[in-house]
């Protein structure tokens, strides 16, 4: 007997940013969607417990997105020539292109790190579609503690030097594969992206002094975050929390920065409070 | 204090780096000299093609360094705990909790990351 994984993965092309973009997306499950984005200079390998978790999928659709330039979705036409220099406005027209391609009905928004940002921008300027927003490792802003540049040079691996620099976020007490594969993503990231997230993940200041207007009311925004994660501190996630009235926050003990990714297991448990939250 | 402490465990990091085979590999291109300072005592860890020759104490002026480490003995002791804690869990966490520093050309780090971390990490197999 083999062992198939339920998860199934297909291609269909949106526009955004008055381009074609070829996505790569994956699911499994049936019931209340969940679209899932995953963290910067990585891809959908990130959701692959979640979605292989027969216990979550019974009601939940998971789908999770391999962001333009990332995993299997190729970068647009003419990419050999560009700068890729990820904005907000374009990853939120990713996402709602999605939401509509797929046709989700009233589904529940997930992200990671710069994915997490992304829900808190969906909550306050495109919250209509969505039923409620799981921010995970987010924070309404967060300046580099490095320099982007190191990424992307002709004389080094932006890969491995990003996937060393990310492992400062992922926690011991994660099982040691889980922690190598979560690196692993980076290291094949493609040239230049990592480093184009970065740009949007550390420069983007917009959410600040706005968080107060995202209304809570009628589709809630829970924030969770890794003891461990150096980049969006526990500190950090809670000050975004307290700023936004309604919104709840759970502090993950022996988790990083990769939460779905570097432990699944410590993962599981809040991600389903998460979802519960979200009913 | 810290001086007397920190040699020997230096010294069995260099010995364990030589039984870790992944590490030759990873450290091929990393011959530099490298100071760690723990409270004003100085360590120069020269390194060749991924192997520590030699552990020089200071004080020195004369010694170049590529990049420098410095940082406090509790913080560099919790970090060489088996499970650190959150903030000490990585040679990165002295500078965001502030209880160190990291100086130099962060480039030639940086090319070498993981293998540098991977032999700073070598502190919590060996005997202090």
């Amino acid at each position: 007997m083999s062992a198939f994984e339920p998860i199934t993965g297909r291609y269909v092309t949106i526009t955004a940013g008055g381009r074609p973009h070829r996505i790569y997306f994956e699911e499994a499950g049936q019931g209340q969607p969940v679209i899932c984005f995953h963290t910067a200079g990585a891809d959908t390998r990130q959701w692959r417990h979640i979605m292989n978790d027969a216990e979550i999928t019974e009601r939940h659709r998971i789908i999770a997105v391999d962001m333009p330039w990332h995993g299997k979705s190729l970068p647009p036409e003419g990419w050999q020539t560009e700068e890729y220099l990820l904005t907000t406005d374009f990853y939120i027209e990713v996402v709602l292109a999605m939401v509509a391609a797929l046709e989700l009905d009233n589904p529940v928004y997930a992200g990671c790190s710069m994915g997490g940002r992304i829900a808190l921008q969906l909550a306050l300027n495109h919250a209509a579609p969505f039923k409620g927003f799981i921010a995970i490792e987010a924070s309404d802003y967060q300046p580099a503690w490095y320099d982007i540049d190191w990424f992307h040079r002709p004389d080094a691996h932006g890969g491995e030097m990003g996937a060393a620099l990310v492992s400062a976020n992922i926690a011991p007490q994660g099982p040691e594969a889980e922690r190598w594969n979560t690196q692993w993503m980076f290291m094949q990231s493609g040239p230049g992206v990592f480093r184009g997230d970065l740009s949007f993940y550390t420069q983007d200041d917009s959410l600040v002094g706005k968080l107060g207007g995202i209304d809570t009311s009628s589709r809630p925004v829970h924030i969770m975050v890794g003891e461990y994660d150096m980049t969006c501190t526990p500190e950090d996630a809670k000050r975004t929390a307290d700023a936004i009235p309604g919104a709840t926050l759970a502090v993950m003990p022996g988790i990083g920065h990769f939460p779905m990714s570097e432990n699944p297991e410590g993962f599981r448990p809040y991600f389903v409070e998460a979802l519960a939250k979200m009913a | 204090m810290a001086r007397a402490d920190l040699l020997p465990r230096l010294t069995a990091m260099g010995a364990a780096l030589e039984t870790r085979a992944h590490l030759h590999r990873l450290g091929a291109l990393f011959s530099e000299t490298v100071l760690i300072e723990v409270e004003g005592d100085e360590y120069y860890l020269t390194f060749h093609r991924g192997a520590l020759e030699t552990i020089t104490p200071g004080p020195s002026r004369k010694i170049p360094w590529r990049f420098a480490i410095r940082v406090d003995a509790e913080a560099l002791e919790k970090f060489w705990q088996p499970i650190p804690e959150a903030g000490f869990h990585d040679i990165f966490g002295f500078v965001k909790t502030g209880r160190g520093s990291i100086e130099g050309d962060i480039l030639v780090l940086v090319k070498n990351l993981r293998f540098f971390k991977e032999f700073m990490a070598l502190g919590r197999e060996v005997q202090a």
